[in-house]
C-alpha cells in the first residue's frame, strides 16, 4: 500500500515537473540564485573568519624578566607562567637570542660591537589557547615576582577583537537574512506552481483524497527542485572558487581556505539547505490550497 | 434515512443569509430534484452535503453521522461515499478520458489492478467506448458530462450529487444525460440534482424540493410537481 502510493507520488511529481517546464525552470533558477548568493556569503564569511583567526593567533605575550633575577629563578618563573590557565605554549628567549633576533631584524651584523654590553632582558614568549584570553593572562603574568613588564600590543589587540567580533555578528546576520529571503522567494515560486494546479487539488479534495495524499507529490517536487537548484549553484560556486584559488592566491597572497574537507562540507550543506528550502517552501505554500 | 437536515441555517461571513431553518429528509435510493431561483440556497445546500460548507445553526446527518461534529480527517471518508458532477464538468484538460476517470480512483489510493478493471466498465456504461484516449477539449459538452458522471461513479458512491448537470447542454443532450442518471438511480444509487430546468423536472415525475429565499417552499412527492 505504502510502496504503491510512493510510486504514484513520484510518478505524479515527475509528470508535473516535466509538464510545467516553465515553472520548473523558474523554481530551479530561484533556488539556484538564492543558493549562489547564500553560498558566496558563506564563503566570504568562512574566509573572513579564517583570516581573523590568522590575525588573532598572531597575538602573543612577551614577558620581560628583571635583570636582577637569578638564572635559577628565571626557570621557576617559566614554570609558573606555564601553569596559568589558558596558556598554550611558553618559549624562553634569552637575552643573547634576543639580541641575535634584533640584529637580524635590523640587518646590522655588528650591532653587538656597536652597543657594547647587551642591554636586552631575558624574555618569555607566551601563546594563549584562546587569543581572547591574552589580556587576562598578561595581567596574571604581570603580578609574578621578577617580571618587570608585559607586552602584547595593548589597545591594538582589544580593538582587533572588537572588529572581528562585529565582522562575525554582521556576517551571520546577513546569512540568516539571506536564508529567510530564500525561503520566502522559493515559497512564492512554488505557490505559483501549485496555484496553476488548484483546480486539480480542489477536485482531489472533493473526491475524498486525504491531505497527505495530495501533499506528497508536491513535497517530492519541492525536494527535487530544491536539490537540483542547489546542485547547479554549488557547481557554479565550486568552479568559481577553484579558479579564484588558482589565480588570486598567487597574486595577492590571500589566505583563502583551501582545505577540501571544509569546502566539501560547505558544498554538501548548501545542497542540504537547498533540499530543505524546497520542502519548507512547499509546506508553506501547499496548505492554503487544502482548505476545502 | 440517508440524509437529514434539522433546522439548518447558513449565514455567510459577508452577512448573506443563504439558508434559513431548513429541515428535510432524503431516503436511500430516492431521486430528488432541488429547484428554486438563483440565490435560493441550492448551491449552499449541495455544498453542505459534501461538507464544503458547514451550517451556522442546525444539524446535518449523512448515513447517521453528523457532518457538523465531523473532524477534519474524517471528511475524506464522507466524500468517498459520494460522487459529484458539475455544471462546468470540471474535467482535467491535460488528462485523457481514461485518465480523468482513473484519477478519481488513484487519488483515494485504489489498486492499479482495480482501476484497470473498473475504468473500461465505466466508460462502456456512460457510452463513451472508443473515446478513451480523447482529451476533454476534443469532446462535445454532452460527452464531457458523461466523463464527469463516470468519474463520479468510479468509487461506487451511495449518493450522486449533481449541481446543474444540464445547465450547459442543449435539450436533446440534456435528455440523454437525464436518462443516464435515471438508469444509475434504478441501480440503487441515490441521486440529488439541483436544476433550473422546469420542463425537464415536470417530465421526470420525481420528488421535488422547492427552495425560495433560503427556505423550503414546497416538497412534492413523486409525480406531484406539476408547475
Amino acid at each position: 500500500m505504502i510502496l504503491r502510493n510512493f510510486n504514484y507520488f513520484s510518478r505524479e511529481a515527475f509528470r508535473s515537473l516535466s509538464r510545467n517546464r516553465l515553472l520548473t525552470l523558474a523554481t530551479i533558477s530561484t533556488v539556484c540564485i538564492c543558493m549562489l548568493i547564500l553560498g558566496i556569503a558563506v564563503l566570504i564569511t568562512v574566509n573572513a573568519s579564517n583570516f581573523m583567526q590568522h590575525l588573532e593567533s598572531d597575538v602573543e605575550i612577551v614577558a620581560f624578566i628583571d635583570k636582577s633575577v637569578m638564572p635559577s629563578q628565571v626557570q621557576l618563573i617559566g614554570k609558573e607562567i606555564s601553569t596559568i590557565q589558558g596558556v598554550k605554549r611558553v618559549k624562553f628567549v634569552s637575552k643573547e637570542e634576543g639580541l641575535e633576533q634584533l640584529q637580524e631584524k635590523m640587518g646590522n651584523k655588528n650591532l653587538k660591537e656597536t652597543i657594547g654590553e647587551n642591554p636586552l632582558p631575558d624574555t618569555y614568549e607566551v601563546q594563549a589557547e584562546n587569543p581572547h584570553d591574552v589580556p587576562e593572562i598578561a595581567r596574571t603574568i604581570e603580578k609574578i615576582d621578577g617580571i618587570y613588564k608585559v607586552k602584547y600590543g595593548q589597545g591594538v589587540v582589544e580593538r582587533l577583537f572588537e572588529v572581528t567580533k562585529w565582522v562575525r555578528i554582521v556576517s551571520i546576520t546577513v546569512i540568516v537574512l539571506l536564508a529567510f529571503g530564500a525561503v520566502f522567494l522559493v515559497a512564492t515560486t512554488i505557490r505559483l506552481a501549485i496555484f496553476s494546479r488548484r483546480k486539480e487539488i480542489y477536485l482531489m479534495k472533493l473526491i475524498g483524497a486525504t491531505d497527505w495524499f495530495i501533499r506528497w507529490p508536491f513535497f517530492i517536487e519541492g525536494l527535487v527542485l530544491g536539490t537540483f537548484g542547489a546542485l547547479v549553484a554549488v557547481g557554479i560556486l565550486a568552479l568559481a572558487y577553484n579558479s579564484l584559488i588558482n589565480n588570486m592566491q598567487m597574486v595577492f597572497f590571500l589566505p583563502l581556505v583551501v582545505k577540501s574537507e571544509v569546502i566539501n562540507r560547505l558544498y554538501l550543506s548548501l545542497v542540504g539547505i537547498g533540499a530543505l528550502l524546497g520542502i519548507v517552501g512547499t509546506f508553506i505554500s501547499v496548505n492554503r490550497f487544502l482548505k476545502v | 434515512m440517508l440524509i437529514q437536515f434539522y433546522n439548518v441555517s447558513k449565514i455567510y461571513p459577508n452577512g448573506v443569509k443563504a439558508l434559513n431553518d431548513v429541515s428535510l429528509k432524503i431516503d436511500r435510493g430516492e431521486f430528488v430534484f432541488l429547484m428554486g431561483p438563483s440565490g435560493a440556497g441550492k448551491s449552499t445546500l449541495i455544498k453542505m452535503l459534501f461538507r464544503e460548507e458547514i451550517p451556522t445553526r442546525g444539524q446535518i446527518f449523512i448515513a447517521s453521522r453528523s457532518i457538523v461534529r465531523m473532524k477534519r480527517k474524517e471528511i475524506p471518508a464522507l466524500r468517498r461515499s459520494m460522487g459529484i458532477i458539475f455544471q462546468d464538468f470540471k474535467l482535467l484538460e491535460n488528462k485523457t478520458v481514461y485518465e480523468n476517470i482513473a484519477f478519481a480512483m488513484e487519488v483515494i489510493g485504489a489498486k492499479p489492478s482495480d482501476i484497470k478493471y473498473r475504468v473500461p466498465e465505466l466508460i462502456k456504461m456512460v457510452g463513451l467506448k472508443g473515446k478513451e484516449r480523447c482529451f476533454p477539449g476534443e469532446l462535445s459538452g454532452g460527452e464531457q458530462q458523461r466523463v464527469g458522471i463516470a468519474r463520479a461513479l468510479a468509487n461506487q458512491p451511495l449518493v450522486l450529487i449533481a449541481d446543474e448537470p444540464t445547465g450547459n447542454l442543449d435539450v436533446g443532450t440534456s435528455n440523454e444525460i437525464m436518462e443516464l442518471l435515471y438508469d444509475i438511480n434504478r441501480k440503487g444509487t441515490t441521486v440529488i440534482m439541483a436544476t433550473h430546468a422546469r420542463e425537464l423536472v415536470r417530465h421526470a415525475r420525481k420528488r421535488v424540493i422547492m427552495l425560495e429565499k433560503g427556505r423550503v417552499a414546497g416538497d412534492y412527492p413523486d409525480g406531484e410537481f406539476l408547475a
